[in-house]
């Protein structure tokens, strides 16, 4: 409980939690790269389940998408960090809080496991004569990762913690 | 003002109802306006070169479509759980006339200039940069409606 107040307390933290518009103004700059760059995720995963995106390579798809998720990636994330330390006392008995986190943590975990496999040479899948298993599990787990973080991030808001 | 009782609403009754509509709301205006954004930077010169704008318009459509019926599928829902104060919410109103706004243009110029065989650059910029910011408008809108 101390470290998440003296977190919050941080001078421009303060300003973020008590100034009426920055704080909603971080929000939906969060949400708008959800809409936009998580849609990004949501297609290359479709592309390589071989659902969407058939007319092109995947290595175009992967390639093509992956800088603009990685900008994306960024803001997203930098604004996630504002909001959820501006508010560290409420956030951290946040179990959807943590909840999201976990699966941010998993997200990197995915990434270790399937970059050298999947995405660094999004070629060789183009090549195979049907896009070969770990392809599919990436993509599957991608979905469902990302698709729980948009979902617990939303209910963060709805938590209430239980009366002393 | 209505002949409708909110409190009857399933949306006011369960506590995770609302929450689970939002987050449907949310799932579907990522894949719609995801799907429409890659189109939009493809204008913009911006990325997929190796394809036409028409080539991906075409291939984004159906996904578009299907993020599009989720998304006013489940706002009209949301909207049910309590529509005086989203008929009276500045913000609601500002997010409903960018929403038409968008979906028209969409469906219109958008349209027309994305499957052009050789839409000149500078039109291509202009259409793909206002078509992001309005789905970002609406996006920011629709947040602030908890806000103002």
């Amino acid at each position: 409980m101390q470290i998440s107040e003296s977190i919050q307390s941080i001078g421009f933290l303060t300003f973020i939690r008590e100034s009426g518009l920055t704080y909603p103004v971080i929000m939906a700059t969060h949400l708008c790269c959800i809409a936009v760059f998580g849609g990004m995720i949501l297609m290359t995963d479709l592309r390589l389940l071989g659902l969407a995106l058939k007319g092109s390579s995947v290595a175009d798809v992967v390639n093509e998408l992956r800088w603009w998720k990685r900008i994306g990636f960024v803001i997203m994330v930098t604004c996630g960090v504002l909001l959820g330390s501006s508010e560290a006392v409420k956030y951290s008995i946040n179990p959807f809080f943590w909840a999201k986190m976990t699966l941010l943590a998993l997200v990197g975990v995915h990434a270790l496991i399937f970059r050298p496999r999947v995405y660094d040479h999004p070629e060789e899948l183009d090549r195979a004569p049907q896009i070969p298993g770990a392809a599919k599990w990436a993509a599957s787990l991608s979905l469902l990762l990302w698709a729980g973080l948009v979902i617990m991030g939303r209910l963060i808001g709805y938590y209430e913690p239980p009366r002393a | 003002m209505l002949a409708y009782d909110v409190t009857k609403n399933p949306l006011n009754n369960n506590e995770w109802a609302f929450p689970l509509a939002e987050c449907i709301h949310i799932l579907g205006f990522t894949l719609s306006i995801g799907t429409i954004a890659i189109v939009d930077l493809r204008l913009l010169g911006l990325g997929f070169r190796g394809q036409t704008a028409a080539q991906l318009a075409k291939a984004m459509a159906p996904w578009t479509l299907v993020g599009l019926a989720i998304m006013v599928t489940s706002g009209p829902i949301i909207f049910s759980s309590d529509p005086v104060m989203y008929l009276y919410n500045q913000s609601f109103r500002f997010k409903i006339a960018a929403l038409l706004v968008a979906i028209l243009f969409n469906y219109t110029i958008h349209r027309k200039v994305a499957l052009s065989d050789h839409p000149s650059p500078a039109l291509g910029a202009l259409v793909g940069g206002l078509s992001l910011a309005l789905w970002v408008s609406v996006v920011a809108a629709g947040l602030f409606i908890a806000f103002v």
